[in-house]
């Protein structure tokens, strides 16, 4: 691992927003899980707990909070300062960018995996029935990483434009809220960006939960556009960095 | 290899149509220390930020350890410790977190510098103490042992001695001192507070509204501050014409509180001061002075002026 990853990795071990987040979202799986395993129904089967409670919240949680570490992970180096000594450290930025992206996007994985993961494990625990269909899990959570890369690396590239870290993750909640709406008001007006919307990230993401339904082509496009979106937005984002002044 | 560290070539940056730096030519040798001095908003931070990559020329050119290539400025600056605009340090980590993130960074090997470090800004007994709740003096040493981490051969420091106790003042100042002249480190200081500047520095440069007015070395400096007798008399108005008609010059300037600042005969203070009591005049103050760096500095820019 080269300097700047390391850096960037020691950083993300050290950042509290990161921990604090993650802390949250296991105490709402721990919570939640011995709720349902207390409330005196009958229990659901441990697969279909996880398919749909576990996967189905986690959608709002790939897409939402990762919005809160980019703003302090990433756009607080310009407030504190610290981006100064980053950009000036003598490293080229697209690499300082793309470490940078790596992390937070290690971030947001960890943030995203810590509800699917815990809720699965502690429903085990405790003793839904059945068992796991581990195909299936395998699967999910395999492209839940995939997906959260992607939006990380959109959200990369707003934190990288913005100084202020309130105003970030302002922004990027109120884009991820609005994108796919407005993406999709669009694309039925022109109808050429239908495409676009249908197989965006906002779009494919939704279908993680039914990927046992979906067939070949179907679980490569699945599978290509979240990492073809993380390279062209990281791409994006290294060029805005590479030309911005910093102050 | 050149004997200069750092070379500017009409450098100039314009930001919303004005010019925030306009063709400087600044020669920073090597093993000085560059003491650069401007009202805020004169075009120093400016002037460090294009030499640190933070932003771009509008026109002109910068060499750097000899290098003027992009790739070869990002390499250059591997080889410079900074402190711009106040020390960049993560609220949320230790001293010692803060110097381990910036060793990573570097690719420094083995963690003994951070120590080192520690121990030479006098930051040892932080131990679990977070950055947020250091003061502004702690902060402060704490920059500086991120700028040094790493053995640079050229420190660029933006007011490093802000927000320091008068004794981290002298500690750092010493620090400085020695860095400089026990490993040839190479220094550019901005700062207010000329008179510390003028305890430190080897050369200077003024600039104001985005010029550089001039580039001298102490001893330019020392030799181009006019030296003057300050005298303070009973009866200001008899005693100039005394000067006048007794030692013949007009090289002289009564000022608003009544003293009187004499420019010739700084050599013969005994002849001044004989004909002035020969006269009656009764003497309450008689000393030889000299323009300080902040008066020359002052009278260089053309009067006070509020930055």
């Amino acid at each position: 691992m080269d300097n700047l990853m390391k850096t960037e990795w020691f950083k993300l071990r050290n950042d509290r927003s990161l921990w604090v987040l993650t802390g949250i979202i296991f105490a709402y799986a721990v919570l939640q899980t011995m709720m349902d395993r207390l409330d005196g129904g009958e229990l659901t089967p441990l697969n279909d707990y996880y398919q749909y409670y576990a996967l189905s919240f986690n959608e709002q949680i790939v897409s939402y909070i990762p919005c809160i570490l980019a703003g302090f992970f990433i756009t607080s180096e310009y407030s504190r300062g610290t981006m100064k000594s980053l950009a000036s450290s003598g490293n080229n930025r697209i690499r300082i960018y793309f470490a940078k992206l790596v992390m937070f996007a290690a971030g947001a994985i960890i943030i995203s995996l810590t509800m699917p993961v815990f809720m699965t494990v502690i429903s085990a625990i405790v003793g839904f029935p059945g068992s796991l269909d581990w195909p299936y899990y395998l699967q999910t959570i395999g492209l839940t990483i995939l997906y959260a890369a992607a939006f990380a690396s959109i959200m990369a590239l707003f934190s990288i434009m913005f100084t202020d870290s309130g105003k970030t993750v302002g922004f990027l909640l109120l884009f991820f809220m609005l994108a796919d709406t407005m993406l999709g008001m669009i694309s039925s007006k022109l109808t050429f960006l239908k495409p676009v919307h249908d197989n965006s990230v906002f779009q494919l993401s939704k279908k993680i939960i039914e990927i046992n339904q979906v067939g070949g082509t179907e679980m490569i496009k699945m599978i290509v556009i979240p990492i073809g979106t993380f390279l062209v937005f990281g791409i994006v984002g290294s060029l805005i960095f590479k030309h911005k002044e910093i102050k | 290899m050149s004997d200069y560290i750092l070379k500017t070539n009409h450098l100039s940056k314009k930001y919303h149509g004005k010019m925030a730096l306009d063709k400087v030519d600044m020669a920073i040798a090597k093993g000085s220390i560059y003491g650069f001095i401007g009202q805020n908003g004169a075009g120093k931070s400016t002037f460090i930020r294009l030499i640190t990559g933070l932003a771009s020329p509008t026109a002109g050119s910068f060499e750097l350890f000899g290098e003027n290539s992009e790739q070869e400025l990002i390499q250059a600056r591997k080889r410079i410790g900074t402190i711009i605009e106040g020390p960049a340090l993560y609220p949320h980590m230790t001293a010692a977190e803060n110097l381990e993130a910036h060793r990573l960074l570097k690719g420094i090997p083995g963690k003994e510098c951070i120590d080192q470090s520690l121990k030479l800004v006098g930051l040892q007994d932080t131990g679990r103490k977070k950055a947020k709740n250091f003061s502004l003096g702690m902060k402060q040493r704490l920059g500086l042992a991120i700028a040094l981490l790493g053995d640079p051969e050229f420190l660029i420091l933006d007011e490093p001695i802000n927000g320091l106790d008068p004794m981290g003042v002298i500690e750092i100042r010493e620090l400085l001192k020695k860095l400089n002249q026990e490993q040839e480190i190479t220094m550019l200081i901005s700062s207010h507070i000329l008179s510390e500047l003028h305890l430190l520095a080897t050369h200077y440069g003024i600039i104001h509204e985005g010029k550089l007015l001039e580039q001298l070395s102490a001893k330019e400096l020392n030799e181009k501050c006019q030296q003057y007798l300050h005298i303070k008399v009973d009866q200001p108005d008899k005693a100039a014409t005394v000067l006048e008609s007794e030692l013949g010059t007009s090289e002289f300037e009564v000022v608003a509180d009544g003293s009187i600042k004499l420019f010739a005969y700084t050599e013969m203070p005994g002849k001044v001061s004989k004909t002035l009591t020969d006269e009656g005049l009764i003497l309450e103050q008689f000393m030889p002075m000299g323009e300080e760096l902040e008066e020359y500095f002052t009278h260089r820019i053309g009067g006070v002026q509020h930055g």
